[in-house]
């Protein structure tokens, strides 16, 4: 019977080596664990040091960050997370050891400053390099790139000018022949609260409405992937922000080079309220203990060499004013932009995201 | 008469509040502490949003979510215990090698699998490619293939990467019923796996079932790539699409209750069953051979979910791995490896220690609070990841500032900033693995163990030390490495809690995967796998031992 070999008696010497071994294995384990709990904890930031919390993925960021060390000696730790950063920063209230907040899309950078989680910063610098339509009244939140999105068609299938604005794509002809991503996706709301805007909330839903009624497939991928799609024939006509293009045309993967090659992109409503465009951005910390250091990373992301690195980095368009679009940015010629108010795609945006659920995109 | 006395005696269920209860009590809060501040959100006002969301997408989001649940329930549990029989019951060539093999899916992130599937399947891919050339077909409206981004894509990947939970608690289950049982059900000319194998590994055969649903119902990377529009993709539209965290935290706990009223089924189903052997057989099983058909029927069972679940995902993450320059990356890579292995096996040990206290309460010290508390503690495993995150922010917020109070300090923190937090998730939602596999080993041990231990003057402890914990090595072992497993893979906890600068495996690949930069993400996916791979093997041959 098994548990008669367990009893004490059997193996003494064998038992009491286990006992230890075990002891011993516990003392580490717990050492480890206290390791990791005080280890990890919280560093005190040193002067020469920033805590950024960023919605941009780490490898688009680093460029700069490897920049802007390099011109100031101060040093940067990051986290990256695409969703609920502004929550962290909320339970970690006073206690938070951010400085900065990066994230792409207007609506997000609102909400932190709905969530009051963004300390005004009074530069002369960020006001000079950013316009006034692309910050926050109070200076909480600053642009730092513009991207537009727009409306890519195939180059073999669609004929150039058959496709001029957003509103075109609800036209019965494109029946079975759009892609997009979900509607969901930050970058569509956006676009669905600029028509919103643009044409009214009764309009904008019909518009809406036919558009997904033209759509080849089930919303999905990234927008990449609706250039791919073109180029498999899967649909003809797809929405996405310029500089995918721009990625895939010139990144190192030979396939996407097809992909761009399929398609051509339409800057829409060049004769009305001009393309809708949306920002990347940031702002710093209300809590940040290195206010100093965050103000100069800020205000260092719109300075020309920066403002440079966004078109070099991610073919995004500059804010500052003084930096014209550099290279290929340079190469597809200027375009008249949606003027509206950047905020009020974020006021728009839950109404947007009700249509987009009313109409399943 | 003396059966019952003892039982009585030996105090299960002990209606006294000694320092295990206590201890489990208080283990429980912490553990729950998040779960209640997820509830406690989801009280405040929600700004009528129900309207809309009842009237648009909700009943859309539920029916997807149990058609999800119960195609990957059914083909997982196909999966999972057909090939733990066939591993246990039968003698075939390349068995041994199969009976660990076929763990390895558990080591791939149904993300990544999902990646991969597209990316396998898709217009572009091998497959159609190879259909296009062989049948001249031009355009993709000259013929009809089926769409992997769907809820059957979902089903197939998700089944195909979950399986293992419920494969390796059944074949310890199978293992463990004694031989002479199905000797019985020979010599009765009944069906040795309906009326003996299948009855009496119910209880594993559920607790691994319940993993995988819950999997499934907080999967968020997968639903998301394949568009299919579950609770959880709602969840995320409400909470950031709306900017309305009390309507998706509302959401979220309906999920939950989907989880809570099947358990609660499966539990009701079985109150009145009990089985128990002695852990160990007195008559070793002679597993059978079926002769030639019957050998390659096995390992066609058995080749089945590991061809879906391993074979062509990492196939294909080898093409891109081999197919691109890696040498720029590896570095980074390898750096991340460890972090990745200290945090897992970290979180691994704490949850493993945490949850034999609990079931040991539970078992034998607690009464019936101890082991209705327990039970709620394991229920983080339902919540989305980064809804359970949030929950865990809430209440760490609340701990610390507590802690900045006492020591007269704002900025100090406990759990905040560090690792701590991390850890401290991982364990509120990984606690249901490493339960689960405890109390399922528990379970089978007869009550007369302890009793026995009792009467011959041992005291509760060195019974424990020296009867109960050598018999719950295997599970011990089986719950760990799922932890470490499913840390190691974890996604939406580790991007939001994790301290600056801190990489694991997961998230290190993820914000590649995210782009559909699948060439730069095949590595890092695939040190994941690799990663996983040392434990598999190792458990695999204590598992053999122990069974």
């Amino acid at each position: 019977m098994h548990v008669a070999t367990a009893t004490p008696k059997a193996k003494p010497k064998a038992q009491v080596a286990a006992r230890r071994a075990t002891g011993r294995l516990i003392t580490w384990a717990a050492a480890c664990l206290t390791a990791l709990f005080i280890g990890g904890g919280p560093v005190m930031a040193a002067a020469a040091e920033i805590n950024i919390y960023s919605h941009r993925q780490q490898f688009l960021l680093q460029p700069f960050l490897d920049a802007f060390t390099a011109e100031t000696g101060i040093r940067t730790r990051v986290v990256y997370a695409s969703k609920g950063l502004a929550q962290r920063l909320l339970a970690e209230g006073e206690a938070s050891p951010a400085d900065v907040i990066l994230t792409v899309d207007i609506a997000r950078l609102s909400e932190y400053a709905d969530l009051d989680l963004l300390a005004p910063v009074d530069s002369p610098v960020l006001a000079a390099n950013v316009p006034a339509h692309l910050r926050a009244a109070d200076n909480r939140w600053f642009a730092l790139s513009t991207r537009a999105r727009l409306v890519a068609t195939s180059v073999d299938r669609v004929a150039e000018g058959a496709i001029a604005d957003i509103e075109d794509l609800a036209d019965p002809q494109w029946q079975g022949r759009i892609c997009s991503r979900k509607g969901s996706h930050v970058y569509n709301r956006a676009l669905m609260a600029s028509v919103i805007a643009a044409n009214g909330a009764e309009a904008a839903e019909a518009w809406a409405d036919g558009m997904v009624a033209n759509f080849a497939r089930k919303p999905q991928g990234n927008d990449r992937a609706q250039a791919k799609a073109i180029f498999e024939g899967q649909c003809d006509v797809a929405i996405m922000n310029h500089y995918y293009y721009g990625n895939m045309l010139y990144g190192d993967k030979p396939e996407q080079k097809d992909w761009a090659g399929a398609i051509r992109l339409v800057f829409t409503n060049q004769n009305g309220r001009g393309t809708h465009v949306n920002i990347s951005g940031g702002g710093m910390a209300r809590h940040s203990p290195n206010p100093e250091a965050a103000r100069r990373f800020l205000e260092f992301l719109t300075t020309p060499v920066a403002q440079q690195l966004y078109g070099e980095v991610n073919f995004e368009y500059p804010v500052n004013p003084a930096v014209a679009p550099g290279g290929v940015l340079a190469s597809w010629g200027d375009f008249k932009r949606d003027e509206l108010a950047i905020e009020s795609l974020a006021t728009l945006a839950p109404d947007a995201q009700m249509i987009i659920d009313r109409v399943g995109w | 008469m003396v059966a019952t006395f003892l039982s009585y005696w030996s105090g299960r269920p002990a209606r006294r509040f000694d320092g295990w209860s206590v201890a489990a009590i208080l283990i429980c809060l912490l553990i729950l502490g998040p779960i209640l501040a997820l509830w406690l959100t989801a009280l405040g006002d929600s700004r009528g949003l129900w309207g809309h969301l009842v009237s648009t997408v909700l009943p859309r989001y539920v029916v997807n979510t149990l058609l999800l649940m119960l195609g990957v329930g059914v083909l997982s549990v196909f999966f999972g215990v057909s090939t733990a029989w066939v591993i246990t019951r039968y003698s075939f060539p390349a068995k041994r090698i199969f009976e660990w093999l076929l763990l390895l899916p558990a080591a791939i992130p149904a993300y990544i699998i999902a990646y991969t599937y597209t990316d396998f399947l898709e217009y572009a891919g091998p497959v159609q490619s190879l259909l296009r050339d062989l049948f001249g077909w031009q355009r993709p409206a000259d013929y009809w293939f089926p769409e992997i981004r769907s809820l059957g894509g979902a089903v197939l990947v998700m089944a195909s990467v979950l399986y293992p939970y419920i494969y390796m608690v059944t074949r310890i289950a199978f293992r463990l019923t004694p031989a002479s049982l199905f000797e019985i059900a020979l010599v009765h000319d009944k069906s040795q796996f309906w009326s003996v194998g299948l009855p009496l590994a119910r209880p594993a055969i559920t607790a691994g079932l319940a993993l995988v649903l819950m999997e499934v119902v907080s999967d968020f990377g997968t639903v998301e790539y394949f568009a299919v529009e579950t609770i959880t993709l709602g969840i995320f539209n409400v909470w950031l699409g709306m900017n309305n965290i009390v309507a998706a935290a509302q959401m979220s706990l309906l999920g939950f209750v989907f989880i809570l009223s099947l358990l609660g089924l499966e539990l009701y189903a079985r109150s009145r069953q009990r089985f128990a052997g002695n852990g160990k057989s007195t008559l070793e099983l002679q597993p059978l051979d079926l002769g030639l058909k019957g050998r390659i029927a096995c390992q066609a069972v058995c080749a089945l979910p590991l061809l879906l679940g391993f074979v062509i995902p990492v196939g294909v993450l080898l093409k891109f791995v081999l197919g691109n320059p890696v040498t720029d990356q590896l570095g980074q890579v390898i750096d991340t490896v460890g972090a990745t292995i200290l945090m897992a096996g970290a979180a691994a040990l704490l949850i493993v220690a945490v949850s034999m206290l609990l079931v040991l309460a539970a078992t034998y010290r607690g009464g019936i609070v101890v082991r209705r508390l327990t039970m709620a503690a394991s229920s983080g495993y339902a919540i989305p990841g980064t809804m359970l995150a949030i929950g865990v922010l809430i209440f760490a917020g609340v701990v610390d500032r507590a802690w900045g109070g006492l020591v007269g300090d704002p900025r100090a923190t406990l759990l905040l900033g560090g690792g701590g937090i991390l850890l401290t998730a991982y364990l509120v939602r990984f606690q249901a693995v490493g339960y689960g596999a405890l109390m399922s080993g528990i379970r089978r041990l007869p009550d007369n163990m302890m009793n026995a231990s009792r009467c011959l003057g041992h005291g509760f402890g060195p019974s424990l030390r020296l009867v109960i914990l050598p018999l719950l090595r295997g599970s011990m072992l089986a719950g760990g490495l799922l932890c470490f497993v499913d840390i190691m893979k974890e996604l939406p906890i580790t991007l939001l809690l994790r301290p600056f600068d801190f990489e694991t495996l997961a998230t290190y690949t993820y914000q590649f995967a995210k782009d559909e930069m699948l060439e730069t993400a095949a590595l890092p996916a695939l040190m994941i796998v690799v990663a996983g791979l040392v434990p598999v093997i190792l458990m695999n041959n204590m598992l053999r031992r122990a069974g």
